[in-house]
């Protein structure tokens, strides 16, 4: 029999994490769980963040925006600030799983579980997402990109959780862009995603292009010379072909039930083009 | 552990492990079989249950998160009469086997909740989280579309 | 809080609206509608009660081994453990099977494959079942693992049965018509194709599950989700060396079925559990993992094709080897097989036919039947083969079906006269007509950015019944009821698919009654009559033709006692209404209830029997007595013409089913609702089949365990469908139907292989067609354009 806990305030969290080193979070429970279930893990203590208040709600800080951690991604749907601010974020979650999944699994969760098919973790990377941990006394901030180590590995050490996920408001893209690529078109374990940020000009130049994929590698991928080779660009499909062998260099796929590593690889230089649909703007 | 919560309208206090799955507190010690469990691991979407008017996955919830929540079950949504999303069901041929059935109800009442209006596509992606392996959906959302309506004319719209 | 008390009662199955008028032909809710969304219908999986003891498997975990020992010890004394179970705790046969009883309830001396049961638990609780297996051993000698049917026919394989004579092969069959062979050489064109098809996992919501208690009365009860009571009861009897008359089986709704549940599952070994639990009721539930890694599958098919024509488009050849992999058990392989022969030219006439199928053991899961039955597989190959002709002829694929189309009194492609009604030619006629296909180039120079888009035909035609040997017998049982109600004794279980409803339909309907007034009690083998299985598209049909029989008996018995009482000269002058009988002239009425109290307890109950018709010419066509037993060939089929809008996404390889059409043959149509349900049901299992579902197995291990690894079609991944029906009344059907149940599941695969063909202009050999599949067959295309 296991203890489950559930903590009413951060301090509350913060202490437990620090008597119990081999105390385990969770909030909604959609992952932990099915690794319970599998036999992966088995925790003798069970955390349970869904009634902390202070790991939950969307503050508007400017040209930031701080998330809380345990918010479901249904909640984020709902949340106008969020509706706002980070449609792309929107775009990938209201992908993500199945909406009673949605009603349960958080933000946080999402992070640390670390899939490298994680839905919410593209978006984060193009927002400069910054990661807010703390532990019983100490706090600390790193990137999103120095975060996600690999599948299923954060840079949490025990006795932390993170405390809060800061966003960079994107500035004035008109391309808001997400596409997921999976076996059934919902409920579905992302097979490729593309996730883009573009602003452009008036007479279809690119004038700045951000681009990430997931499911492609042991974590999101970004590269440098995708985003500057499609700089200053006609957006039409020669400019997006022309950066396939780019995208084909930048990524490391693997072989799965799911797909192989090849169809990865073509997949996700291909959905670069459907970037072209955004030029009639 | 004690647990004191809200089922289906009335307070209700247990005495059971706080690791003990809703699903099986539900089913075996409740009694209420209405909830199913179909895979476990939160794909099929037959244990759904409203958890304070939200749709969720009783087989991965433990009993501990209960506490002071207002819990649905499917034996909690007909009064005396038929709901009407219930009733629709019946008529418009969207029950077969029948396992899916009640969680395919709770997620239909959360997205008439949320959405009184829904297109097909709509209506689809609130059902994308239960399987229904016997009628290929359309009745079902036949069904929903009917129980929209039939709301929307109560409401004299 | 207290647990409810359960214990197996009498079935009466509850239902709604008291007053709805049951007729043929409308379209009244199903009477099992209102408890099942109410959640108050009890499933197997749904029994508990007072005292309960859990029993779980401990499973083999290799695919193949020789047994040398179990070590229980640890097991039994675990806490919360109340015995644990081996092949030595068996007094019976410890075999089972429909055909050949090859399959042991728990292993004695060869473990078979990854899901063969070893040993059984039985325990207080579930977490104290758990713990308990895990503490189970064996001493296995692994032996190699046969793993690919082709390989397992070459001499010298490894045997997966020693003692069977037939090596590894579980039933061959070898089919000529015409000159055989020889009719090649006669064609003016010819095309060969090979195509695979998958394992698919039927994937019921309800998993496997039962209960069971030895009553005090020392009958073994058991309550299980199956498709056959009555056979389930013979084997349980078998297998654990008991009296036919000391073992009860139950059978509730099931959550789904499809042909996973024909056959025994779970009660040999909640029986063996329940008579070693001192009259306390054991409770058994496969988890979705259990029922992956130990339930049958559809049997994965390799088919090569040849088939060859005259220049006008007529049929002169097939030739068709055909390779099942059926897994370690018969478990109605060797059924399959034949039923895949039967079917493998399609709904044509091609005067020339060589059929050879081999139906082969290995160490894979276990293949079984899967609504489909065989006949999903070869109309995914035949269809396929009928386009790549078209295209050779340069004919169109719907004028080249209809050219070849079979009518009434035609002979199909194993030589068997159609004597039953046939209306491929209506189906493929109506299509024609149809918007799907008047409207298809237009839709198709539509399409987007990125997208190819296609539209693909498939003809189909699905038998029903058992064929010529097994009898497709049923008997039921009707009877007026002291309170004045009709209780229907429904002989053939319903896992879904409407059939109780339906019987309530029939009743309610000859004897002009609503449904308040019909109680249904589900099949028992204390309280219902045997009539066969659930499967086979043969429920409504058979068990519906001798309801309609013992129906009218007791309507006949009614209405002559209403006219002695009522003192009129014949029974012409009096007629049952809603609730009674009255005398037409004078209009005196006398309510069921009271009527009722003038019958005798005998004249209450009326039984009839129905079995249904044969191939007469069944020897002369196939003198092979082993395949006739099998099935072949049958003289009853349902037909159909399916046709779908597919849209193809050149970046990612998915598949779009824009629109989906499908017209059928069934005979005529007793409930719309329920025959829809079926059409549109059957369709979006064979779109998983054709789209989503790849079932993964390496070296005898499964790779997809779950629904997680294994893809089920979702509300978003079915189309809408357009179910038509082409009503030709069937004469030796109740009411002119014909079975439903199957025909539609083989429409989506032939007919989204054949449009992404005609979107992409690549044919795509195996299923299901994956993104990645069809992403790499168009990508190779193109290098080779290049070329």
């Amino acid at each position: 029999m296991k203890d489950v806990v559930l903590p009413a305030s951060l301090n509350e969290l913060l202490e437990i994490l620090a008597g119990d080193p081999d105390a385990t979070v969770y909030a909604g429970g959609t992952d932990l769980l099915v690794k319970m279930r599998q036999g992966l893990v088995d925790p003798a203590l069970l955390v349970c963040i869904e009634r902390v208040a202070e790991l939950r709600g969307v503050i508007d800080e400017g040209d930031k925006l701080w998330i809380g951690p345990a918010m479901t991604h249904a909640s984020l749907l709902e949340h106008p600030l969020i509706q706002r601010h980070l449609p792309l974020l929107v775009s990938a979650v209201e992908k993500l799983a199945s909406p009673p999944i949605r009603h349960m699994g958080t933000i946080g969760g999402n992070i640390v579980t670390a899939s490298p098919a994680g839905d919410t973790l593209p978006p984060l990377y193009l927002t400069d997402a910054e990661v807010e941990i703390r532990s019983n006394g100490s706090s600390r901030t790193v990137p999103i990109f120095n975060f996600v180590l690999g599948p299923g590995v954060v840079d949490l050490q025990p006795g932390e959780i993170i405390s809060g996920i800061r966003v960079a408001k994107p500035p004035a893209y008109i391309v808001h862009h997400f596409e997921k690529v999976g076996r059934r078109t919902s409920q579905a374990c992302t097979v490729v995603s593309l996730a883009a940020l573009m602003s452009v000009s008036r007479d279809g130049l690119i004038e700045r292009a951000r681009i990430a994929w997931g499911g492609v590698g042991p974590t999101v991928v970004t590269s440098k010379e995708v985003d500057e080779a499609l700089q200053g660009k006609p957006l039409s499909i020669a400019t997006l072909a022309s950066v396939g062998p780019l995208v084909e260099a930048a990524v490391s796929p693997i072989d799965d039930v799911r797909a192989g590593a090849e169809y990865r690889r073509a997949v996700a230089a291909a959905l670069v083009l459907r970037l072209v649909q955004h030029g009639d703007r | 552990m004690t647990i004191t919560f809200t089922l289906n309208g009335q307070p209700v206090e247990v005495d059971t492990a706080a690791d003990r799955r809703v699903v099986d507190l539900l089913r075996e010690d409740l009694g209420l079989t209405g909830a199913k469990e179909g895979c476990g691991s939160g794909d099929c979407g037959a244990c759904t249950i409203l958890v304070d008017g939200e749709s969720r996955l009783s087989c991965l919830m433990l009993a501990a998160q209960l506490e002071g929540r207002t819990i649905t079950t499917i034996e909690g949504v007909a009064s005396e009469n038929l709901h009407t999303i219930q009733a629709a069901f019946v008529e418009h041929g969207a029950v077969q086997c029948g396992f899916c059935t009640p969680g395919m109800v709770l997620a239909a009442m959360d997205l008439l909740h949320r959405n009184p209006h829904p297109t097909s596509h709509e209506i689809r992606q609130a059902l994308s989280g239960n399987l229904c392996r016997c009628t290929g959906y359309q009745k079902i959302v036949d069904a929903v579309h009917a129980a929209a309506r039939s709301c929307d004319l109560r409401e004299g719209k | 809080m207290k647990q409810s008390e359960q214990k197996p009662d009498s079935m009466l199955a509850s239902h709604g609206p008291k007053d709805t008028r049951l007729s043929i032909g409308t379209s009244a809710p199903r009477a099992d509608a209102y408890a099942k969304v109410t959640g108050t219908e009890r499933f197997a999986a749904d029994y508990y009660g007072f005292d309960l003891l859990w029993a779980g498997v401990k499973r083999a975990g290799v695919p193949h081994a020789r047994l040398k020992s179990i070590d229980t010890s640890h097991a039994e004394q675990a806490p919360g453990v109340v015995c644990v179970l081996t092949h030595r705790h068996i007094n019976g046969a410890n075999r089972q099977g429909v055909i050949r009883k090859d399959q042991p309830v728990l292993v004695d001396n060869k473990v078979r494959h990854c899901g063969d049961a070893v040993a059984l638990v039985v325990a207080e609780d579930k977490k104290s079942l758990a713990q308990a297996l895990e503490l189970i051993t064996f001493d296995l000698e692994p032996l190699p693992a046969v793993t690919d049917p082709e390989a397992a026919l070459v001499a010298g394989s490894v045997l997966v049965h020693e003692d069977h004579p037939g090596g590894n092969v579980l039933l061959a069959g070898d089919q000529s018509t015409g000159i055989g062979e020889a009719a090649a050489d006669e064609c003016d064109v010819l095309v060969e194709g090979c195509f695979r098809t998958p394992r698919q996992e039927h994937a019921y919501l309800e998993t496997e599950a039962g209960w069971a208690q030895v009553q005090e009365d020392g009958k073994l009860a058991i309550v299980c989700s199956t498709q056959t009571p009555f056979r389930d009861r013979a084997e349980v009897a078998e297998a654990l060396g008991l009296d036919l008359s000391g073992v009860r089986i139950i059978a509730p709704y099931a959550g789904g079925a499809f042909g996973g549940k024909d056959g025994v599952t779970v009660q040999t070994l909640l029986g063996l559990a329940a008579l070693h639990a001192d009259g306390r009721p054991v409770k058994m539930w496969w988890s979705r993992e259990e029922s992956f890694l130990a339930g049958t599958k559809r049997h994965p098919a390799t088919m090569f094709y040849r088939l060859g024509a005259k220049s006008d488009g007529t049929l002169h050849f097939i030739s068709v080897r055909l390779y099942l992999d059926t897994g370690p058990y018969d478990h109605l392989g060797g059924v399959v097989l034949a039923l895949a022969l039967e079917h493998a030219g399609g709904p044509y006439r091609i005067p020339n036919a060589v059929l050879k199928g081999w139906c082969v053991y290995t160490n894979n899961p276990i293949g079984g039947a899967f609504r489909g039955f065989g006949v999903t597989q070869v109309t995914a190959a035949i269809e396929q083969m009928m386009d790549m002709l078209a295209q050779r002829l340069d004919m169109d694929p719907l004028e080249l079906r209809l050219k070849n189309a079979v009518r009434q009194g035609d002979r199909n492609c194993v030589g068997k006269t159609l004597v039953t009604s046939t209306g491929i030619v209506e189906c493929l006629e109506g299509l024609k007509r149809h918007p799907v296909w008047t409207e298809r180039d237009a839709w198709k120079s539509a399409s987007g950015p990125f997208k190819r888009r296609g539209v693909g035909i498939a003809a189909l035609m699905h038998a029903s019944g058992y064929g010529p040997v097994v009898p497709d017998f049923a008997n039921a049982k009707v009877d007026l009821t002291r309170e004045g109600t009709f209780r229907v004794y429904c002989g053939v279980v319903d896992m879904g698919q409407g059939n109780a409803a339906t019987n309530a339909q029939i009743v309610g309907a000859i004897l002009g009654q609503e449904a308040g007034r019909i109680e249904l009690v589900l099949p028992d083998t204390d309280l219902t009559l045997p009539s066969g299985s659930a499967s086979a598209s043969r429920c409504t049909y058979t068990f519906g033709n001798a309801l309609a029989g013992a129906t009218r008996i007791l309507r006949a018995r009614i209405l002559q006692r209403a006219a002695d009482l009522l003192m009129v000269r014949n029974t012409e002058e009096v007629a049952l209404i809603p609730g009674a009988v009255r005398c037409l002239r004078t209009g005196r009425e006398i309510p069921l209830q009271r009527l009722a109290e003038f019958f005798g307890d005998v004249e209450r109950v009326a039984t009839d029997h129905f079995r249904a018709p044969v191939a007469a010419e069944a020897e002369t066509l196939n003198p092979d007595v082993n395949l006739r037993l099998h099935g072949l060939p049958h003289t009853l089929f349902s037909y159909g013409a399916h046709a779908a809008w597919i849209e193809v996404d050149e970046l990612t390889g998915g598949i779009e089913v824009k629109r989906y059409v499908a017209l059928s043959d069934c005979g005529t149509v007793l409930n719309s609702q329920i025959y829809e349900q079926q059409i549109q049901g059957g369709i979006a299992q064979g779109l998983g089949l054709a789209l989503t579902e790849e079932f993964l197995v390496n070296e005898g291990r499964i790779t997809t365990p779950d629904f997680f690894t294994y893809i089920l079609p979702t509300a978003t991944d079915v189309p809408e469908i357009e179910s038509i029906p082409v009503e030709i009344h069937e004469a030796t059907g109740p009411f002119g139907l014909k079975g439903v149940g199957e025909i539609a599941v083989n429409g989506p695969l032939p007919v989204v292989a054949n449009g992404v063909a005609d979107a992409c202009g690549v044919r795509i050999f195996s299923a299901p067609l994956t993104p990645e599949r069809v992403r790499s067959a168009v990508a190779a295309r193109a290098r080779e354009e290049t070329l």
